[in-house]
């Protein structure tokens, strides 16, 4: 009797706790999914406004705001609308595909330098892939004209912005042993709380080169075509660390900034000449010297001495790369 | 990314007779496709040819210049050069050096 007494209370203060708690739980979950910038992809995007929706990356900026700075000069901001980034995929989908493979535009096709180059067009149904593609051949064979300007403005949503890093590419580099991202979380080196802005989870993996070896280095598809845009993975494993190297790509391309002490997200590379003088430099000996007469044909007296000089040029590569690349 | 090596003479007026000296070292790679032939498209490159400066390493490009038995001053100026997008190159390092000669 003493013990069905006691089941029944347990049971009534269990009950209790579940009829306040349950709300004030959802109440909370409700609350840091909306404040959740990296909502969770439920449905392929249609439009690249909806595309862009997703990621919802402005958001960022809100609690992160001088990373998000950095990061709006950096190079990965414009990974799909720098000159370069056009113009080399433009050639491949309006020459390659049609004229040398001789095959339609499809996503699987457009991933092949999307997947590093603007990786939220993984959450793009077949339809916006194939959109945002043309939109590509117009920035590039209307360039100057209103329609390539609009297909540009259209095209500069898309980038390699925080999301990119910090979950879709974030444990892909370990796969079998991390699984997917998970949906809606952060990775990042220190797993530092959020105050509930979305859940932080700790990884090592954001800090080693690999992660970066993804994209700068020889591409491979799923299906196995290699995309080589440059090869500097490929000389930092077989060249620098080879030969003793220990420093990784975030040592250089992401120091600390001086004022937030935090790694910055410039993440300065060849575009940037302060970077380039670093990762090299230039010695050079001159020295004078009169050569013997009669040695070196002509010149109008052959029986003078001959001013002559030897210059001897030093030139080094400091970078963990080889320079230049790409 | 391009070493160049100018010798001028400092005495002479016409731009175009100033250069005695002039030459350039480049270092590149060539990108090939299947057939190794050279290509530029990320899609079709395959293997590379490096002529690249490896990480890691100093490479040395001497040059030895004679001038007229005339050349009574020159200036020997070496820049290197590094190419961003193929078209203009943006000096990174000058170095400059004056050399009198005594004229027999």
């Amino acid at each position: 009797m003493k013990a069905v007494t006691m089941l029944f209370r347990t049971s009534l203060i269990l009950s209790c706790i579940m009829l306040f708690a349950h709300p004030l739980a959802a109440q909370e979950g409700k609350k840091k999914v909306s404040k959740n910038p990296h909502a969770v992809v439920t449905k392929e995007a249609n439009t690249i406004d909806e595309l862009v929706d997703i990621l919802d990356e402005k958001k960022c900026a809100e609690c992160h705001p001088e990373i998000y700075k950095e990061w709006k000069e950096s190079w990965h901001a414009k990974s799909v609308t720098s000159p370069g980034s056009i113009k080399g995929i433009h050639n491949f989908l309006a020459i390659g595909l049609p004229k040398e493979w001789k095959k339609p535009i499809t996503k699987a096709e457009v991933m092949k330098c999307y997947d590093c180059h603007a990786p939220v067009i993984q959450y793009a149904s077949e339809k916006l892939a194939v959109e945002i593609a043309e939109k590509v051949i117009t920035a590039h064979k209307e360039k100057d004209k209103p329609a390539g300007k609009k297909a540009e403005k259209e095209l500069s949503k898309l980038n390699v912005g925080c999301v990119s890093c910090h979950n879709l590419k974030a444990t892909s580099v370990a796969r079998g042993l991390r699984g997917a991202p998970k949906k809606g979380a952060i990775y990042g080196p220190t797993g530092a709380d959020s105050d509930g802005a979305h859940e932080t989870i700790k990884t090592v993996d954001i800090t080693r080169s690999v992660m970066c070896m993804q994209c700068h280095g020889k591409y491979k598809a799923p299906d196995g075509e290699t995309i080589q845009c440059n090869t500097l993975s490929g000389s930092f494993q077989n060249a620098y660390q080879s030969n003793g190297g220990t420093e990784t790509c975030q040592d250089c391309h992401m120091e600390k900034n001086s004022k937030t002490g935090k790694k910055s997200h410039l993440m300065p590379g060849g575009h940037d000449l302060d970077m380039v003088k670093k990762g090299l430099g230039l010695k050079v000996n001159f020295a004078q010297y009169r050569h013997l007469p009669g040695k070196i044909k002509g010149v109008k007296n052959d029986k003078a001495w001959v001013p002559s000089a030897v210059v001897t040029a030093f030139v080094e590569n400091k970078a963990g790369h080889r320079i230049p690349d790409g | 990314m391009v070493l160049e090596v100018t010798a001028r003479d400092l005495y002479e007026k016409d731009p175009k007779k100033q250069v005695l000296y002039s030459a350039q070292k480049t270092w590149f790679e060539i990108g090939l496709d299947m057939d190794r032939d050279m290509r530029y498209g990320a899609w079709q490159i395959k293997e590379i040819i490096d002529l690249t400066l490896p990480p890691m390493q100093t490479q040395k490009v001497e040059h030895l210049m004679h001038f007229d038995s005339d050349t009574e001053e020159v200036e020997i100026e070496v820049k290197l050069l590094y190419y961003i997008s193929g078209g203009k190159g943006d000096v990174i390092f000058t170095e400059k050096e004056q050399f009198t000669y005594e004229i027999d």
